[in-house]
């Protein structure tokens, strides 16, 4: 099996775009760096054809910022096979009154929901990987 | 005509360092360079949003700031919306090999890679000077 996908929206406004990608990273670099990859959104979003290569027909988990979706309605369109999709808000309910930060940096509190949304999809990560082996 | 505003979009690439530096320059003109003068939008909204998102470039002169040649957030506002009124590649700026570097998470900057945002956020400002003075 080819490593999963995980990949963040590219929200740059507001600080729930930085908790996608920073929580994308701590899964893809030091969590499961050896099951899971991230993708340049951006370049999913151009079509080209070295990136709809890459995307698909692959297992892919998703984090958005809000609810426009455009990690997991761009990662669809290009073929990607979305298994696990989340936004960031979805969580909030225990985070209610902290500060987490802005689009550029995050505070403590931010870093520690990064870590819990981290945590939720290397938990779907090791699911898969259960599923398939 | 006098602009009030000018969009900057950067790529926001997750896959390497000059991702992560192109973010950061954007945030750093809407913040520190030119507060208030800037107007910016998540690049994938320009596909996946069912607003007037596509118009964007047409309404504002526009700025890519991509992290690699791939140039992606430029061929996509191309594609989408508009002409850009400019481009910055942060590999021209940084070198290629540096740019295509594993991406950072924002706990793991150095002193020198806040340098390279500094760098690139110097060069949007520049071309964002050129396009208000056009427009005076
Ligand atoms: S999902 Fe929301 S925050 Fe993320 S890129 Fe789209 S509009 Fe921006
Ligand atoms: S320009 Fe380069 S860094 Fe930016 S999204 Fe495209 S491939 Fe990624």
């Amino acid at each position: 099996m080819s490593k999963i996908k995980v990949i963040p929206c590219s929200g740059i406004g507001k600080v729930f775009g930085l908790l996608a990608r920073e929580s994308a990273l701590m899964v893809t670099q030091e969590k499961c760096p050896d099951d899971t990859e991230t993708l340049c959104l951006a370049h999913v979003v151009t079509g080209d054809n070295e990136v709809v290569e890459k995307i698909k027909g692959e297992t892919c988990i998703t984090m958005d910022g809000c609810a426009k979706y455009c990690s997991k309605k761009s990662v669809e369109e290009t073929g990607g096979i979305v298994v696990k999709s989340h936004k960031v808000p979805d969580f909030m309910k225990a985070h209610r009154g902290e500060e987490h930060g802005t689009g550029t940096y995050l505070t403590e509190d931010g870093w520690k929901y990064a870590e819990e949304l981290a945590e939720i999809m290397v938990e779907e990560v090791k699911e898969i990987k259960a599923g398939v082996n | 005509m006098i602009l009030d505003k000018i969009g900057i979009i950067s790529c926001s690439g997750e896959e390497c360092l000059g991702g992560t530096i192109s973010r950061l320059a954007v945030r750093k003109m809407m913040e520190e360079l030119k507060p208030g003068m800037v107007s910016t939008l998540c690049l994938p909204l320009f596909i996946a949003g069912d607003g007037g998102e596509r118009e964007f470039a047409e309404k504002y002169p526009t700025i890519a700031v991509d992290g690699c040649s791939k140039c992606c957030a430029k061929r996509a506002i191309e594609k989408y919306s508009n002409k850009v009124a400019g481009s910055v590649d942060v590999a021209e700026i940084i070198g290629a090999e540096i740019a295509l570097e594993k991406p950072l998470s924002t706990r793991n900057l150095t002193t020198e890679h806040m340098e390279y945002v500094k760098k690139t956020a110097d060069k949007t400002c520049e071309i964002f000077d050129e396009i208000l003075a056009k427009s005076v």
